[in-house]
């Protein structure tokens, strides 16, 4: 209301001298219901005096008020004793404040109390009873020839022993209650009447009241408690079965559907775990298996448990009126979520124990959600170290390569510049050639840190078109031709391949990279073989040398950046590779590093090839003319 | 980079070069070494000035940055163009193909990439001189040569390692093509203006098809070229003996 009015609103609870004789739970009743206003954005202020309207209506003059919103009382005891009749001498005082009257909380919004006394056993339990107690008295019939009077009850008695271990404790006072009659009317004098001639058969009768009663009930007990154990056990049974199931996921969301499933099946209700999010706001982690919807209301309940770590909702002493049952996940480091359950039947599912069981449930789910969000923090406290790791490996590595050829660059350039003849020629040269190769080596460097951003910033244009493979083969050759030195490289692409689909400059480069790679990390004479195949819908390229080969632990972690093996001596940064990748990648293809057999290295990729090449029939069409 | 220097043509001793670049470091390298080498230097700084010292000048040849303060280097070419047909070699950054292809197509007549060793440019220079002086009436030479590879332009024949090859119609012309623009790239519609006509400027992928033809005949192995050279995203190039020695 105070939303749709756009206004502030204050939540006032008057503290009258009867506040004080109020029991604790109520008093904590008044409190939660304040907090809660104040975490649907109220202020909440308590004023103390005897007269509640009067107190209301001062207050509310101080502070401007418009409008005032009281409750209707209705029989709820707390209603009655804070605001007593107060509606009417509120209206009567109001002047210019509007009151708004409203339906306060109703009967079934006090907390749910189970019933104690309830008829348990059906209707034929007590037929059964009656039919034991015909039974009783027909064998006591029976056998009266043979037995003294005296046998009898200890018949009966039996049969309400009967009656009490298999039907439980009504049909069992039936029975008790019945066989005295039967008793008195078949057996004592004078017989089939109801009337005792005898006054010493009185005691009789309540004896064997009294012996049936107490049998009876104490039958029953054992019973209850043999139950009540089977209960338990399966209970423990059905924890001990989450608690399992939980250990073995791993992410929240997984943990909240075990549970949802487990306590589900156990108490018929719709579950839900929820966590904060990193604002600190619940939202709901279970999967699509529950609908569980919350309204607003159902928030600011959750909400609190949260906040405050104690249950809440449905079934508690706490925002009762709330759709469902709210229970804190309290784990080492205080409350990290909150179970919410919301039963089918709430009347049958609120039983004291059932609300311990959800408990036990409740803290098991805690452990296990604390447990995998310790295992995220690690993993991320790992990753943060990993990423400052690679960062740091990033400039040094940066750094480092490139200030060895400027060193190189400028001091071969400076001796040149100072030098006063001392310099042979061929020193000149040796001076001059190391500054121009270094200057090489640092382009190379750069044009790899610009194709390394580019490929990170997914800026790559991939501009496919159709080319014949060898060209693009053919390029990277010559481009890499004067690093080759002895080597050689043999060629094997299929006779005709036809045209293929790629970005002939990207793809060159990674030629030109992985020609580049094997002639650092192979030694000067051994060759490298480069080869193509092309199948309907794919074209698979290797590039392979006889170098040293690739440790086994390190063939995925050379595509990585700024990653160089072990045992290479060789000069650059360790972007070569992760660049290849990237290029590939960016063709929808991939690429990987294998082993040769035989011993090398051996860089495969794979690009998709899809539709088919233009076939320019026309011009194909020539007529073979020698020239 | 080493090269082996030739002696400079008579024509080369008194040619005057434009150097247009913003940077002061490399006009003055260019610089140096272009007047070691014979030629007549002037510079500028900005494309505006290239124009106006172009016209006033009028130099044998033009090295363009294209990237200019002021003017894009592509504006500029256009300019020259409509008023002069002195070559212009275009200094250009890697990963620039578009520019290349561009500045090519409005007339540039072969580009350089930056960092570029002096044999290159040098060589592209020589190139372009040597193209200019065949267009201005100097018969070309009616045999061209390159390693094995000898084409008689007279009497349309190919040879390679002494053995004549037959080439379709097609196939012939554009080897003529490249030979009569041997040592400078060409662009794919260059190619296929000169073979195949203003109509099929577009058709890329026939330009494709028959440089592989012509490297099947031609090349020992078509995979490593040796004369037909593809410059990826730009064109293709036919190189010469002097391309040879200072690749």
């Amino acid at each position: 209301m105070a939303e749709g009015l756009h206004a502030k609103w204050v939540a006032v609870y008057v503290q009258t001298p009867e506040h004080l004789r109020l029991p604790d739970s109520e008093r904590d009743r008044v409190e939660h219901t304040l907090r809660l206003a104040e975490q649907l954005g109220a202020e909440t202020v308590t004023l103390r005096g005897a007269r509640v309207s009067q107190e209301i209506l001062s207050y509310a003059r101080t502070r401007n008020v418009t409008k005032i919103v009281v409750g209707k009382p209705l029989r709820s005891r707390l209603k009655e004793l804070v605001f007593g009749s107060v509606v009417d001498d509120l209206v009567k005082g109001s002047g210019e404040i509007d009151v708004y009257v409203i339906t306060g909380e109703t009967a079934a919004g006090r907390p749910l109390v189970p019933r104690v006394f309830r008829r348990t056993s059906p209707w034929s339990a007590y037929g059964k009873g009656l039919g034991v107690v015909a039974l009783a008295t027909g064998i006591s019939v029976a056998t009266v020839p043979y037995l003294s009077q005296s046998n009898m009850p200890m018949v009966y008695l039996l049969g309400v022993l009967l009656v009490a271990a298999l039907w439980g404790r009504g049909p069992a006072v039936l029975a008790s209650v019945l066989s005295v009659l039967s008793y008195d009317f078949f057996f004592v004098e004078p017989h089939l009447t109801l009337t005792v001639s005898d006054p010493r058969e009185l005691v009789t009768f309540a004896v064997l009241l009294v012996t049936a009663l107490v049998t009876g009930t104490l039958t029953v007990m054992i019973r209850e408690q043999a139950d009540a154990a089977r209960q338990g056990e399966q209970r423990t049974a059905a924890l001990y079965a989450m608690s399992r199931e939980l250990l073995t996921y791993h992410r929240v969301a997984n943990l909240a559907s075990v549970a949802a499933r487990h306590i589900q099946q156990l108490s018929n209700s719709h579950v839900a775990v929820l966590l904060p999010d990193v604002e600190g706001h619940l939202t709901l982690q279970t999967g699509e298996e529950t609908a569980f919807v919350m309204d607003a209301k159902d928030a600011g309940v959750a909400q609190w448990v949260l906040d405050h770590g104690q249950r809440a909702g449905l079934g508690t002493e706490t925002l009762p009126d709330a759709g469902a049952l709210y229970l804190p996940l309290a784990a080492s480091r205080g409350v990290i979520g909150v179970l919410a359950v919301r039963p089918d039947q709430p009347r049958r599912f609120l039983a004291p124990d059932q609300m311990h069981l959800l408990e036990a449930f409740a803290n098991q789910v805690a452990a296990a959600v604390e447990r995998v969000l310790l295992a995220e923090d690690a993993q991320r406290a790992q990753l943060t170290i990993e990423t400052e790791r690679t960062r740091n490996a990033v400039l040094s590595a940066v750094s480092h390569d490139l200030r060895t050829p400027l060193a190189t660059i400028v001091g071969a350039t400076s001796s040149l510049l100072e030098e006063s003849g001392g310099i042979d020629p061929k020193g000149r040269k040796g001076l001059l050639q190391a500054a121009h190769d270094e200057a090489i080596r640092l382009d190379r460097l750069v044009n790899n840190l610009l194709s390394m951003t580019r490929v990170e910033a997914g800026a790559l244009a991939v501009e496919k078109e159709w080319l014949p493979l060898e060209e693009v083969v053919g390029a990277s050759l010559v481009r890499v031709e004067d690093r080759l030195g002895r080597r050689v490289v043999s060629t094997e692409l299929p006779a005709d391949s036809g045209l293929v689909l790629l970005d002939g400059v990207l793809i060159e480069q990674v030629l030109i990279n992985l020609l580049d790679n094997a002639i650092k990390y192979t030694p000067a004479d051994s060759p490298i073989d480069l080869s193509a195949e092309v199948t309907k819908d794919t074209l698979n390229v290797e590039v392979a040398d006889r170098g040293p080969g690739i440790p086994p632990g390190d063939l995925e972690r050379i595509f990585d950046k700024f990653y160089r093996a072990a045992a290479a001596g060789a000069p650059g940064v360790g972007l070569g590779l992760s660049i290849c990748r990237g290029i590939v990648e960016a063709h929808g293809g991939r690429m990987w590093a294998e082993n040769r057999p035989g011993g090398g290295a051996v860089f495969r990729f794979a690009l998709p090839m899809t539709g088919g090449p233009p076939r320019p029939e026309a011009v194909l069409a020539e007529p073979r003319h020698a020239s | 980079m080493p090269t082996q220097e030739k002696e400079p043509t008579p024509s080369q001793q008194s040619a005057a070069v434009l150097i247009v670049d913003d940077e002061a470091p490399i006009r003055r390298f260019l610089r140096t070494t272009l007047t070691a080498q014979g030629f007549r230097v002037f510079e500028a700084s900005t494309g505006r000035e290239a124009i106006a010292e172009a016209s006033a000048r009028t130099p044998d040849l033009i090295v363009l940055d294209l990237g200019l303060p002021d003017l894009n280097g592509l504006e500029v070419t256009r300019q020259l163009r409509a008023w002069t047909s002195a070559p212009i070699i275009v200094l250009s950054a890697r990963n620039q193909e578009q520019d290349k292809v561009a500045a090519l197509d409005l007339g540039a007549d072969d580009y350089v990439t930056k960092p570029f060793g002096v044999g290159e440019l040098l060589a592209r220079i020589r190139v372009a001189l040597r193209h200019m002086a065949r267009s201005n009436g100097d018969v070309g030479e009616a045999i061209f040569s390159c390693g094995d590879l000898r084409v008689d332009l007279a009497r349309r024949t190919v040879f390679v390692a002494e053995r004549e090859i037959h080439l379709t119609p097609i196939e012939y012309k554009l080897l003529t093509v490249l030979v009569r623009h041997a040592g400078k790239v060409l662009t794919h519609r260059q190619l296929l203006q000169e073979v195949w006509g203003p109509h099929h400027t577009e058709d890329a992928h026939y330009v494709r098809i028959y440089v592989r033809q012509l490297r099947n005949k031609l090349e020992p192995n078509p995979a490593h070229p040796r004369f037909l050279i593809t410059e990826l995203g730009v064109g293709y190039r036919l190189r010469t003996n002097e391309d040879r020695q200072t690749a």
